[in-house]
């Protein structure tokens, strides 16, 4: 518990110099402070990122293993990564409002395949909800969990695929394409927001373990209680 | 048994059930058809716009119906089939490939019906016959492969169909988009092998998933 109570305060703390960093870095010249964005956009979909691949290597964990607990890992980390994919979409979406002049650009695969990527994750969660015994329903989100990953380099590597509205990749192996103080602020930011990640990760897979005991089954409760049959009752 | 024997088994049963029941050609197939009678009325009957949209349309509706075709009835087994099939020893990635091949022909055999329905009736040109029968091809194969794994592991939960969908549907998003991409290469005049790869690479990874996830999937299925 005090452990959980030091990565939350890191968290929060984190997520305030990421705050400082955003809100001092120079603002784009043609974007203006609509380029401020960027540092919410990014570690949000970094995040969802990280988040889906977690399950990945969750799922296949669970695969090899069938501890139950690869299995809490894996389904906090899908939970997390859709609020954070759907988090980056709105304040994509914001942004391009602004900058665009459309939300949403079907020309873009990047916004596209993002939106893919969240229905087969939301998709993850409903085989889970659609399967009520806990071993059963490891086992199939363990299969999904460890290919739904496919779709993440799709949408990572969209924007070299195709002509798009969303530029290319802006730090490469061969230097950045930003000055350095957005790409520092863009650093503080991806690790606020993974330190972020990781809490709730956390807090997530601890609450699911307390909660699996009270996980039902199928059977209800008094289903044990039969009933009285009239006539092996005496004396009434 | 060796491990071909029984996919090539596995496959001939498939499809033997298949054109007994008929599931595919007589009821999936029908409704595509009729399917690409709504869109005009839809969209307006003018010519120019059906020409256009007409592939477009042919693989929404592959994707479509596509998923019914791969989750037919006549492709599912009973628990007690699988308990049979376990019990005489069969092969999980055997099971697995089998049904994938049944699947790839039966909707290979789907996809140039309502290619050649969607021509003739948006009489949308066809540039290439040979590439648009390989992108059908590799679509198709990556589909049921997909299609496969995903009803696999649904197999016996509630709201089976829609859920299996909701899976399917983004989950072939590669698949969708390098077959459409790939006429929309040919009709421009640029380069198809990029799309043609990342399709074969998507058929290529979901078949090894799934014989490595065949005993789970199995299993998933009990």
């Amino acid at each position: 518990m005090t452990r959980l109570r030091v990565a939350y305060a890191l968290a929060v703390v984190g997520l305030g110099v990421g705050l400082w960093f955003a809100l001092t870095a120079p603002p784009d010249v043609l974007q203006g402070e609509y380029s401020r964005l960027l540092y919410i956009h990014v570690p949000t979909l970094w995040l969802a990122f990280l988040a889906f691949a977690v399950t990945s290597v969750a799922s296949i964990g669970w695969l090899i293993r069938k501890r139950q607990r690869w299995d809490r890992v894996a389904a906090a980390s899908v939970e997390i990564g859709v609020l954070f994919t759907a988090i980056g979409i709105a304040v994509g979406m914001i942004w391009g409002k602004a900058v665009w002049g459309v939300a949403w650009d079907w020309m873009d695969p990047r916004m596209a395949t993002t939106a893919v990527m969240l229905f087969v994750y939301i998709g993850y969660l409903a085989l889970r909800s659609a399967t009520d015994d806990p071993y059963s329903r490891a086992r199939r989100s363990a299969i999904l969990g460890s290919i739904a990953v496919i779709q993440v380099p799709l949408v990572y590597f969209s924007v070299n695929m195709f002509r798009t509205l969303h530029q290319t990749q802006s730090i490469r192996p061969d230097g950045a394409t930003m000055p350095d103080e957005m790409v520092i602020a863009l650093t503080v930011n991806v690790a606020a927001f993974t330190l972020v990640y990781v809490t709730l990760l956390a807090t997530r897979v601890g609450l699911a373990r307390r909660m699996g005991g009270a996980t039902p089954t199928g059977e209800l409760a008094g289903a044990a209680v039969t009933p009285p049959r009239t006539g092996e009752i005496e004396d009434v | 048994m060796s491990l071909w024997t029984q996919v090539v088994e596995i496959a001939r049963v498939d499809l033997v059930v298949e054109r007994r029941i008929g599931d595919v050609f007589r009821i999936v197939l029908p409704f595509a058809v009729a399917a690409l009678f709504v869109f005009p009325i839809a969209l307006g009957v003018e010519l120019a716009t059906m020409r256009r949209v007409g592939p477009a349309v042919f693989w929404t509706l592959g994707i479509l119906f596509g998923m019914q075709v791969a989750l037919r009835h006549s492709a599912t087994d009973t628990p007690p089939r699988r308990d049979m099939q376990a019990l005489a020893g069969l092969d999980p990635a055997a099971r697995f490939l089998g049904r994938a091949i049944s699947g790839a022909v039966v909707m290979t055999g789907f996809l140039v019906v309502v290619y050649v329905a969607m021509v003739a009736l948006y009489d949308s040109e066809t540039t290439s016959w040979w590439v648009t029968g390989l992108a059908a091809l590799l679509f198709a194969a990556g589909l049921t492969t997909l299609s496969t794994l995903v009803g696999e592991a649904t197999t016996g939960l509630r709201h089976r169909t829609g859920l299996a969908s909701l899976l399917i549907a983004p989950l072939s998003l590669p698949l969708v988009l390098a077959a459409s991409q790939t006429l929309a290469a040919v009709s421009d005049g640029t380069g198809i092998l990029p799309w043609m790869l990342l399709m074969t690479g998507t058929d290529i990874a979901l078949l090894v998933a799934g014989v490595g996830l065949a005993r789970p999937l199995e299993e998933a299925g009990r």
